[in-house]
């Protein structure tokens, strides 16, 4: 199940394939296809996952590549990630970049400079991004987004889609935050008390209570604000 | 003094920053997790700061900011390495309005290396009192037990955000290092003087030094 690397100081590999558990620890890479557990918390260079995995501690890696559910009981620390499917983090996420094809949720503060996808999120903290680009599939979900650019879509508008959102909630295409700040706002289908920023534009389906803008501020037609103040100079 | 604070709106109007470079600082660890307070306000959540921390460490980015990369800038504000080699002499120092001359002539002698010169914790040490003087709160000679207090104990306290409590009864003065946050209940007849945060301290007198 797992391998030993014979040389010295060179750290050794995890690798689960099938239905397998192991401890955790520091690894060079973390290979896992199937079913895996990991009792404690890891840290590798390289962590790729397809199946279920679950992980009891925190994660701390370079690379991540996520198929399939991931459980996480801590905080995730990674550099680059690639998500497809669901990943569930019991703790902040930090990272540098985020490729998003499915759901993540999370139960801190959620920093990166790059954040960008299709799929939902939940993210009980702040949100705290460089660039943020979303088509959402799914709801979208933060306490606070704080941001230098920011751009939501509806990811997926066919009939069915909407339909199953109109009964399910949960799959409900809408960006939902208390506050969201940023330098450039570019929002659509967007539910917010508050939104502060620099350059803002309130496209179609948001709904906000209040608005505050520095340079600009575009509103579509649709969209129902309930107050906008200009900030500054 | 736990009232001084700033709002964020505040903050960014008075400094002309703006919301993604305050976020940005935030991510690349320039500005710590625990100067940003969720505090509610009539209009819902608002995030404060500390103001006299924040305003000194947003003047200390941008003065720096153009010769240093964000990352060169976090390791050096995040640490006091960059200061611990200082070594400064009393003139410098009086010069500087880093510490008043009272406060120099006072204990400066009893705080100094052999050389007469000062590091950067005899500094702060110095600074601690000046500021407590400095408020009228303290008396000359307190700060004589401020200082041994200071000199005895911070240095176990290093690197952990810890705070100092002056507290008088009948007439007789304590003081107290804590890390924070703690709690501390007295009796009665105790009065809280002052409660200063060490880190606010460092924070100053960075800005001063560079």
């Amino acid at each position: 199940m797992t391998e030993e690397d014979k040389e010295p100081g060179h750290l050794s590999d995890l690798i689960i394939n099938g239905v397998g558990s192991a401890a955790g620890g520091t690894y060079d890479k973390v290979l896992i296809d199937g079913v895996g557990k990991v009792e404690g918390s890891l840290t590798a260079r390289i962590f790729k996952a397809n199946g279920q995995i679950r992980v009891k501690g925190e994660l701390e890696t370079v690379e991540m590549e996520v198929n399939g559910i991931m459980n996480l009981e801590g905080p995730l620390r990674v550099n680059t990630m690639k998500l497809d499917g669901i990943l569930h983090v019991d703790g902040g996420v930090t990272g540098e970049n985020c490729a998003l094809n499915g759901l993540m949720t999370a139960k801190g503060d959620c920093e990166l400079e790059e954040f960008r996808g299709v799929g939902g999120f939940t993210i009980e903290g702040l949100l705290n991004a460089g660039r943020m680009d979303i088509r959402l599939a799914g709801a979208g979900q933060a306490h606070e987004i704080g941001v230098e650019t920011l751009k939501v879509r509806q990811g997926d508008k066919s009939l069915w889609n909407r339909l199953l959102g109109g009964i399910i909630p949960k799959l409900k295409s809408e960006l939902t935050a208390k506050v969201i700040e940023g330098d450039d706002l570019d929002l659509e289908y967007t539910n917010a008390d508050v939104v502060r920023g620099n350059y803002v534009i309130i496209g179609v389906g948001c709904s906000v209570e209040l608005v505050e803008y520095r340079t600009g501020l575009t509103v579509h037609p649709g969209a129902r604000i309930g107050k906008e103040v200009k900030t500054g100079d | 003094m736990e009232d001084d604070l700033i709002s964020k709106k505040e903050l960014l109007d008075l400094t002309g920053i703006s919301y993604g470079q305050l976020y940005r600082w935030k991510r690349k660890q320039l500005i710590p997790e625990e100067w940003f307070i969720r505090k509610s306000t009539f209009t819902g959540q608002e995030t404060f700061f500390p103001r006299m921390l924040i305003q000194a460490r947003v003047r200390n980015i941008l003065n720096m900011k153009d010769d240093l990369s964000l990352d060169e800038l976090a390791s050096r504000l995040s640490d006091t390495e960059g200061f611990s080699e200082i070594r400064l002499t009393k003139e410098a120092i009086v010069e500087r309005n880093i510490v008043t001359e009272i406060a120099m002539s006072v204990y400066g002698p009893a705080v100094e290396s052999k050389e007469g010169l000062y590091s950067f914790e005899q500094l702060l040490h110095l600074y601690a009192a000046d500021t407590l003087l400095s408020k009228g709160d303290m008396s000359l000679d307190e700060g004589r037990i401020l200082l041994r207090t200071l000199e005895k104990h911070a240095g176990a306290l290093t690197g952990k955000p810890c705070e100092l409590y002056f507290v008088r009864k009948m007439g007789v003065a304590l003081f107290l290092l804590a890390p924070s946050p703690v709690e501390l209940y007295f009796d009665e007849g105790v009065r809280l003087v002052a409660k200063v945060a060490l880190g606010d301290l460092v924070e100053q007198l960075k800005g001063r030094l560079s």
